[in-house]
């Protein structure tokens, strides 16, 4: 497999896919060399990391545009770390160098390991590598799409190098994976791929090892509490929640709403903020990891995702898990796994304000849809996900 | 021979600890320290070592010296409570220097806060607050007012006339002031006069300012220039010199030669230019020269002498309305801590970090702000606040 985050090293769903995926293919005896941009250092019980580090220095690390989008809690990530985040708003020159630097690393790891039977890829960083990889090995390349150019540039200006680096490793690929069927027909109307070649494979959820309520957190206000979770960014839709949160505020004028995350929007939504005098009902909480992020999560009253574009959305499922209420965007594709949650086109405020109020006041709603949300992520799991993606393996294998 | 009226702020706010957005409900023990590694102390025995203890010293050492040496000083309530927590040796220096009968000090907002903007009720109560410190820590009552950041307006100047002062100190503004001179005792445009005394921007900031800068052209400035500069104003002249403490040995380090010129000036001004000193009660006996109208507030902060260091952004704005806005509700809960909890975020430093000025004035914004950011600075700020609301619910 060729990948390029991984937990802990992660900005967002790739790397936690990645590794959902990769361990419950493990489980089913899949022998998987997974390569990385960058040394982890911690190496894998389930897998052969191959460290393909490229050497950020002879593009000049010291150069801002490695770390504007840093932010002070993503520092676990090493100073010679791309995340897909900061990659993608690098000058194009330095960005095919990237790219090109790693494509370069990859095919000299995979020469060293010819047994794959499979090249898998995931997204556009690692197109160009596994396409090289694939074409010496003779061996066939699936294309696992997580995110596209489109769905992180949603106005459609996005850059002309990624979507054609996607379009190339697309078209060339023996088999497509999308994450939803939302993003399957993204992948049949903007890049032209036959819809016969792509297979969707839902995202999984790991299950938890202890149940939310059973831990206590300090987290504990009286105010009803709606967040959002995700990249400060157009395309998750941070607009559209500030609006939100204006228009709950007429109806709940004590709801508290917290975004947590980080990103190029970071300081247009503090002034935003500021501009609408919602300094007491918006606050942003930073990036969060690990147990502060699963206290958010369980003590939200609603979870609102109102992302522009959202192949996925496993912070979603991820709320689900943790007993709290979602609605999210008609434009996703969590909700294909996630039936029970509520769904608003993102633009749709006056939906979302009723939605959002609705299961603030009524608790058997709220409830109810909880406990259905619970049955479906019991089924949304990555065993499930494995299954799907050996058989796309075993299509690709057999060229059927 | 001139008149040299000189006054010294000593001020250091109470910085927010970090608190989390997860943690709200929940009680915690306290905004502004963390049990296990608190900024303020660091930050304050800091300066303790570069600035306080040195020109404590140095002071009283020219107050034993030189008989006619006398000046002002002013303490905001947060930094007593401080030097009483961290570096309790300050208060019985300052209580030593008190003694000696020429030191006098100054009433100020107990928080340093910019109360008199937004609440009369509150503003009073702080200034209050501070003279009952003075007057339990020093034995003095205070006669004289500086505002926090020498902010003044005609408004302001009517409340203090209303808490019976004699007088206060601010800033020369040339759009009030015209081609009018600082050195001389100006009446507040007010229903009953309150005479003031001008900072002479021009000396004051050649020393808290301009003493180390290598691109000034009358760097180093020597003690002989300075004072001819001086001289050169009439024997009816108040040279007023109102600068922060920390200009010695802080802002200018002791290796600048702050401290020695700081001594020549002071023997020479009295021995070789018979210069006379004078504490502001003194200086305002002078003859009034006429009306400064200020009609909008203004202060002694950055080139523009105005607010907008700590009201000029969307984030400050904000954030100080949604404080002032809780005033009611804080004080009918009745709750001491909570009072003074929601007071001490009134420190007009809180603000201060939030501004996003990028001019000239901005690097001295970022070299006193502990965040990386205005944006941070906000933000923590919200969530304290939100904290601060939870016992509001």
């Amino acid at each position: 497999m060729v990948g390029w985050e991984y937990p802990p090293h992660n900005s967002g769903g790739l790397g936690v896919a990645c590794q959902g995926l990769t361990q419950a293919l493990a489980e089913q005896n899949t022998h998987i060399y997974f390569t990385l941009p960058y040394a982890t250092g911690l190496g894998s019980s389930h897998m052969d990391m191959l460290d393909c580090s490229l050497q950020v220095g002879q593009f000049g690390s010291a150069q801002p545009p490695f770390f504007v989008y840093q932010t002070s809690t993503a520092q676990l990530q090493s100073a010679s770390t791309l995340s897909c985040s900061t990659l993608r708003v690098l000058p194009q020159s330095q960005m095919e160098a990237q790219v090109s630097a790693y494509t370069q690393k990859v095919t000299d790891q995979a020469l060293l390991h010819r047994d794959s039977d499979v090249i898998h890829a995931h997204d556009w960083m690692s197109f160009p590598a596994a396409t090289q990889v694939a074409q010496q090995l003779a061996k066939p390349l699936i294309a696992h799409v997580h995110s596209t150019e489109y769905d992180r540039i949603p106005v459609g200006n996005g850059s002309r190098f990624i979507q054609q680096t996607e379009r190339a490793g697309l078209l060339v690929a023996t088999r497509v994976i999308a994450v939803s069927y939302y993003t399957k027909e993204l992948l049949i109307t903007k890049y032209g791929i036959e819809r016969d070649k792509i297979s969707v494979v839902h995202n999984g959820i790991t299950p938890l090892q202890v149940t939310p309520a059973v831990v206590s957190s300090p987290f504990i206000t009286k105010r009803p509490v709606i967040s959002f979770m995700g990249r400060l960014t157009m395309q998750k839709g941070t607009e559209f929640f500030l609006r939100l949160a204006q228009s709950v505020l007429q109806q709940v004028p004590n709801a508290l709403f917290i975004m947590a995350g980080d990103g190029d929007l970071y300081h247009e939504l503090l002034w935003s903020v500021a501009d609408q005098q919602l300094t007491a009902s918006v606050l942003f909480s930073g990036f969060l990891r690990d147990r502060q992020r699963e206290m958010l999560l369980d003590r939200s009253d609603v979870f609102v995702m109102p992302s522009i574009s959202e192949p996925f959305g496993l912070v979603a499922l991820e709320a689900a898990q943790r007993n709290t209420p979602v609605i999210v965007s008609r434009q996703s594709g969590v909700h294909e796994s996630l039936p029970s949650a509520l769904v608003a086109d993102f633009w749709d405020i006056d939906l979302m304000t009723k939605q959002v109020v609705g299961l603030l006041t009524d608790k058997q709603r709220r409830t109810e849809q909880v406990v259905a949300q619970q049955a479906e992520v019991a089924t949304a799991t990555w065993k499930q996900a494995a299954d799907q993606v050996k058989q796309v393996y075993r299509r690709a294998f057999l060229g059927t | 021979m001139s008149q040299i009226c000189l006054y010294l702020e000593l001020h250091q706010p109470l910085r927010l600890a970090p608190l989390s957005v997860t943690a709200l409900g929940s009680q915690v023990t306290s905004y502004f320290h963390l049990a296990t590694h608190d900024d303020n102390q660091v930050i304050f025995s800091k300066v303790a070592k570069k600035s306080y203890y040195p020109m404590l010293a140095l002071l009283k050492k020219l107050l034993v010296t030189e008989p006619e040496f006398c000046f002002a000083l002013s303490l905001s309530g947060v930094f007593l409570e401080q030097a009483r927590a961290y570096e309790p040796k300050i208060l019985a220096l300052v209580r030593g220097l008190v003694e000696t009968g020429r030191v006098e000090l100054l009433a100020e907002t107990y928080h340093h806060s910019l109360a008199s903007l937004y609440s009369a009720t509150e503003f009073a109560e702080q200034v209050a607050l501070h003279t009952q410190t003075l007057q339990q820590l020093f034995g003095v009552i205070p006669t004289v007012f500086r505002n926090t950041e020498l902010i003044y307006s005609n408004a302001i100047a009517e409340q203090v006339v209303a808490l019976g002062f004699a007088g206060m100190l601010t800033e020369a503004v040339p759009r009030y002031l015209g081609e009018r001179s600082p050195t001389r005792v100006y009446q507040s445009a007010t229903q009953s006069h309150l005479p003031l005394l001008l900072k002479q921007a021009q000396l004051s900031d050649d020393i808290a300012f301009r003493f180390s800068d290598r691109n000034w052209q009358w760097y180093p400035l020597s003690v002989e220039q300075y004072l001819d500069w001086i001289a050169q104003f009439g024997s009816t002249d108040s040279i007023n010199l109102f600068m922060d403490f920390e200009t010695f040995g802080e802002h200018q380090w002791a290796d600048t030669g702050i401290f020695e010129f700081f001594q020549s000036f002071v023997t020479d001004a009295i021995q070789k230019y018979q210069h006379r000193f004078v504490t502001p009660s003194t200086a305002l006996w002078g003859d009034s020269s006429g009306m400064y109208d200020v009609p909008e507030p203004i202060s002694w902060a950055d080139v523009d002498r105005d607010l907008t260091a700590w009201t000029g952004n969307a984030l400050q704005q904000d954030t100080l309305r949604l404080l002032y806005s809780l005033e009611k509700r804080v004080r009918a809960t009745k709750d001491k801590q909570l009072l003074n909890d929601w007071r001490l975020l009134q420190t007009s430093d809180h603000f201060y970090y939030m501004c996003t000025k990028w001019s000239a004035d901005g690097d001295v914004h970022a070299y006193f702000s502990p965040y990386e950011s205005p944006f941070e600075a906000y933000r923590q700020y919200a969530v304290t606040l939100a904290h601060l609301r939870e016992h509001l619910e």
